[in-house]
């Protein structure tokens, strides 16, 4: 064997645990879950499984509880993508401003985001706990009504999107930190000596300047937000009344405490789709803008 | 030509030993899972969610299990419940499941469908369990035909917990001046408007004389007491029955006249272990939550008899065994369940009703004042209904009682969209799994 030869099979060896894993855990139950989606399979009967075409998908688009759930996954969505995108470049904006002390404040914002979920929800459970939790206790000291935070309809949801904020807008915001820093200065000085104001400068230099990142942002974070499980199951356990009960949670119930693997599959690829979909949509209407 | 500097670093060598631990740790970890006589030694894996203090317990048994027999190993995996039925299905229905395991009484009928459950039968015999010492209710719901596919080892019902201190303090007091709980409808309501006191300069927040817990257990506590139930005989729901209306109906009430505090509280439990609520219903299971506090001053007793007739809602941890088993690990298995049952007196120890008549009735059970309170419920407890759909069957009668309890829905509605749902989901099982869909 040459010595090339030698040192390309000395790198396959090296990538050989990673790619096993990736083939086992990630291209096999792809492959499969493509094929459930296709089958009738309930793992208490998996010996009368049966092919059935795309009844699975069918029975989805009839079932109130999947629709239920694509309503409360939707809900999280258009609360999370915005807010962590406003949010985000607020927190660059003012990290990029900062004169001093700006390590320290970034590492303190990325804190958060170095948590595990699980540590996280149960964390954000007693923050919002209605009779002992930190912030019914601060309203009450002001003389407020405590507020439901998890066990209202109208209050869970947005709950668990200012503790997915708080868990993830580190990540974010030093994202379009470092995109911000990377904008030449030379821009804001031509932009300075033209007399652009400041809400010109960042209109018209920055945001076109940051769309790349701001895309890439943007699809990461829908994506992520479409998958929203942990945090709703932890918190609330989909409750009130199913309301925060998203897409990922009814397909993990169907599939693993239901047992009714093909049909789980199936609400799986509906998602996947969903997530295509938007994906593309927004790449496109990113990139028009953008090249345009 | 590169010559290897003495004492430089072997790539190869590292790979080759990573590859070696490799092989090594997963041969060992083989051999310690599977029921295993490669050391001379009957090896039992038995799988359970006993993850709490119930779990300390349980390793102690195991561990004098293990001493008196020493041709034997017993090895406990504890899985948290939450995540511990879709891995034993998933490791049964693929033959890799452990030799024994513990499922609630109301998985049973899925787990059988699943096709790795014994029939366990032959255990209940004059060398093995007794199956006379067990409350013909409870050991019926082993049953399946003529076969038993588990022995039940403890009974785990949902009573009646009040502090004493508030009892004593409205009057409800027995002659040597211990607290007194309330065992009917009138006491019960009467000790929910006497313990409930608004905030005042010596109670900065207001104390609730009863708050609900699980609001489908809390349901499900008085469908007995009404006579209710869940299926019919042919296996088709009967959610919406006039019995099962009464019971959601009085728990309506409750929450219509304020005598709870409002859904959105979440008081409940916590409330009770605060000391800001007098009664809960909940399982015997919290007890050992209790055991914790040191200055909570509490008793135990059956849930009133708000009904016609005494009631409440039960399961059981049964033991079971794998059907692949040889018959040597088999043996080891029938051994290791007996002995589980019959020392189930330090189960009780954990905050547990041991399933056995005999040992409900020693001295040492007798003296655990809450377990045996509690116990004496068993002769008219209600488990919940048998069918292979339980996961989303509950979901539906605990999301109708949800409805009512935060008052979006009344009563009939709720049960008849939930009794709707259900004949759907049993209907659609019964599509899908011609053969053993649904029993009562």
């Amino acid at each position: 064997m040459t010595s090339k030869a030698k040192e390309q099979a000395l790198g396959y060896l090296f990538i050989a645990p990673y790619l096993i894993s990736f083939v086992a855990f990630v291209v096999i139950p792809v492959i499969v879950s493509g094929w459930l989606a296709f089958v009738r399979l309930d793992l208490t009967n998996a010996a009368q499984s049966e092919f059935i075409g795309f009844q699975n998908f069918q029975d989805a688009f009839n079932d109130e509880l999947f629709w239920k759930a694509a309503a409360a996954t939707l809900h999280y969505v258009i609360l999370m993508v915005p807010s962590t995108i406003i949010l985000g470049t607020a927190l660059a904006l003012g990290m990029y401003r900062l004169q001093k002390g700006q390590d320290l404040v970034r590492a303190m914002i990325y804190l958060p985001a170095m948590l595990n979920v699980a540590a996280t929800g149960i964390l954000w459970q007693w923050f919002f706990n209605n009779e002992f939790g930190l912030f019914n206790y601060l309203i009450r000291k002001f003389g407020g009504q405590p507020i439901p935070w998890l066990t209202d309809g109208s209050f869970a949801m947005p709950s668990i999107v200012i503790m997915s904020l708080w868990w993830t807008i580190g990540g974010t915001s030093v994202i379009l930190l470092a995109a911000l820093q990377q904008i030449p200065r030379m821009y804001f000085e031509a932009a300075a000596l033209d007399g652009a104001t400041a809400r010109q400068v960042f209109t018209r230099v920055m945001i076109p300047l940051l769309k790349p990142v701001l895309l890439f942002v943007f699809v990461t974070t829908t994506i992520a937000s479409f998958q929203m499980f942990a945090q709703a199951l932890i918190l609330t356990g989909g409750g009130p009344e199913f309301k925060t009960r998203g897409i990922v949670q009814y397909m993990f119930e169907t599939a693993f405490n239901g047992y009714r693997f093909g049909y789980g599959a199936a609400i799986s690829w509906l998602l996947f789709a969903a997530i295509a979909i938007f994906s593309i949509l927004q790449a496109r209407t990113f990139r028009g803008g953008y090249d345009g | 030509m590169n010559r290897k500097p003495p004492g430089s670093f072997n790539i190869h060598a590292l790979l080759f030993g990573i590859l070696a631990l490799t092989l090594i740790t997963g041969t060992a970890r083989w051999l310690t899972l599977s029921g295993s006589t490669v050391t001379g030694k009957t090896r039992l894996a038995f799988w359970n969610g006993f993850t709490g203090p119930d779990g300390i317990v349980m390793l102690q048994i195991i561990d004098d299990f293990n001493r008196q027999n020493p041709d034997t190993e017993v090895v406990m995996q504890r899985i948290p419940w939450a995540t511990y039925y879709n891995k034993l299905t998933v490791a049964g229905a693929d033959g890799r499941g452990p030799e024994i395991f513990v499922v609630h009484a109301d998985a049973i009928p899925r787990i059988r469908r699943a096709g790795f459950i014994a029939n366990v039968t032959d255990l209940y015999s004059p060398t093995g369990v007794d199956v006379n010492d067990f409350d013909p209710y409870v050991i019926e719901q082993m049953k399946f035909g003529e076969d038993f596919v588990g022995v039940p080892l403890d009974v785990h019902p949902q009573g009646l917990y009040c502090n004493a201190e508030m009892l004593i303090a409205a009057g409800y007091t027995n002659p040597d001046g211990t607290a007194r709980p309330p065992t009917n409808k009138s006491e019960f309501l009467d000790l929910i408007t006497k313990t409930t006191i608004e905030p005042n300069p010596n109670l900065p927040e207001k104390q609730w004389g009863f708050a609900f817990t699980y609001w489908g257990a809390n349901f499900r506590s008085l469908v007995p007491q009404f006579g209710g139930r869940y299926l019919d005989e042919q296996g088709n729901p009967v959610i919406n029955s006039p019995e099962n209306l009464e019971a959601l109906e009085f728990l309506s009430e409750i929450a219509k006249q304020k005598l709870a505090p409002p859904a959105d509280n979440g008081l409940g439990w916590f409330g009770y272990r605060t000391k800001r609520v007098a009664m809960v219903w909940d399982g015997i299971f919290m007890l050992g939550d209790l055991m914790r506090l040191d200055d909570m001053k509490y008793v135990g007793a059956p849930i009133p008899q708000i009904g016609p007739k005494p009631g409440t809602l039960a399961n059981s941890h049964v033991l079971c065994l794998n059907k692949n088993l040889t018959p040597t690990e088999r043996k080891a298995a029938d051994k290791f369940i007996k002995f589980l049952s019959d020392n189930s007196i330090q189960w009780a120890a954990a905050g547990q009703v041991p399933a056995r008549k005999s040992i409900r009735q020693t001295p040492e059970f007798q003296a655990l004042p809450v377990q045996s309170a509690f116990a004496k419920q068993i002769p008219y407890v209600l488990y919940p209904p048998r069918t292979p759909t339980i996961f989303e069957f509950m979901l539906e009668v605990d999301l109708a009682v949800e409805r009512v309890v935060r008052g979006q829905s009344e009563p009939k509605a709720a049960l008849d969209t939930a009794n709707k749902n259900c004949q759907a989901i049993i209907d659609r099982d019964r599509k899908d799994n011609p053969e053993g869909a649904t029993s009562q």
